[in-house]
């Protein structure tokens, strides 16, 4: 894997890139991605999301816009909205926002 | 479960601050301010702007800023760096570009260390050929005259207990910034 936010990292700021992104840690600010953003079961993050994919074990507090697919997966944890053509929360999981999935 | 490593990839540019406790490699770029209490890798591809405090740092690419190491900085063959440097141990490898200051502190305990060592490498003719720069020790037995009031500003009066020491580190530190300066100039040259 390319690109981890490790566990025990604190990251107050901006996170722009062109390639995957695995979240372990904590990032507060703002996300921009070109592909994928993976929040792991031990990442928080409170953060405006802006990427293709957005795939949450974790915690998310914060608006996404993904331009392909967000997936809350049954221990994901989200609040903020949500715009994106398709939207995927698994069971378990626990939401609040709203969801906009006009292309 | 500290054992995952922090990887900011190549197209990856993170803006503000970053703490951690784990090693973190950079491959991209960040600017702001750098917390780790671990070692930070800057590698070949990697640029870093930022204020950074750490335990270790070795760069082999790009970094701007002031350093703070509570262990040791190694500026590695390809790396290169502005900033200034504090830190006990300071490696600056053959090949690297480095400006700025460095600041090996009070050195009390490394300095006694590197006391033992010299002692055989006493040799008359050290200015001779700066670029054996490691030969730190050397300038201390030239000049061991406590007559050097400059060193002093540095640190507000903690302790005049013991004067000789410091003395002796004095000129020790002088030698150390001139040898990184002269180091500069020399790469600067080529």
């Amino acid at each position: 894997m390319a690109n981890v936010i490790g566990r025990s990292i604190v990251i107050d700021g901006e996170i722009t890139g062109d390639e995957d992104l695995v979240i372990q840690g904590t990032v507060k600010g703002k996300i921009a991605l070109k592909e994928g953003l993976f929040v792991e079961n031990s990442g928080v993050v409170e953060a405006d999301i802006e990427t293709q994919n957005v795939v949450i074990s974790g915690a998310v507090t914060g608006n996404i816009r993904a331009s392909e697919r967000v997936e809350i997966k049954a221990d994901g944890r989200m609040v903020g909205d949500i715009k994106s053509p398709r939207i995927l929360i698994a069971d378990g999981a626990v939401f609040k926002g709203n969801v906009d999935m006009d292309r | 479960m500290a054992d995952t490593n922090t990887v900011v990839g190549q197209s990856i540019l993170i803006k503000g601050n970053l703490e951690g406790d784990e090693d973190l490699t950079v491959q991209g770029r960040i600017e702001g301010a750098i917390h780790l209490s671990k070692t930070l890798i800057i590698e070949q591809s990697g640029v870093v702007k930022a204020d950074v405090s750490v335990a270790n740092a070795v760069i082999s690419g790009i970094m701007v800023g002031n350093l703070t190491a509570t262990d040791s900085v190694e500026i590695a063959e390809t790396g290169r760096m502005v900033g200034d440097i504090q830190a006990p141990r300071v490696i600056i490898t053959e090949g690297a570009a480095f400006k700025g200051r460095v600041d090996m502190g009070d050195l009390a305990l490394p300095r006694q260390a590197a006391a033992d060592r010299p002692k055989p490498a006493y040799k008359p003719a050290p200015l001779a050929r700066p670029a054996a720069a490691p030969a730190r020790p050397a300038p201390l037995p030239v000049r061991p005259a406590p007559a050097r009031p400059a060193p002093a500003p540095a640190r507000p009066a903690p302790a005049p207990a013991k004067p000789a020491p410091k003395a002796a580190e004095a000129p020790l530190a002088e030698a150390l910034a001139g040898a990184s300066k002269k180091k500069v100039v020399i790469k600067k040259k080529r």
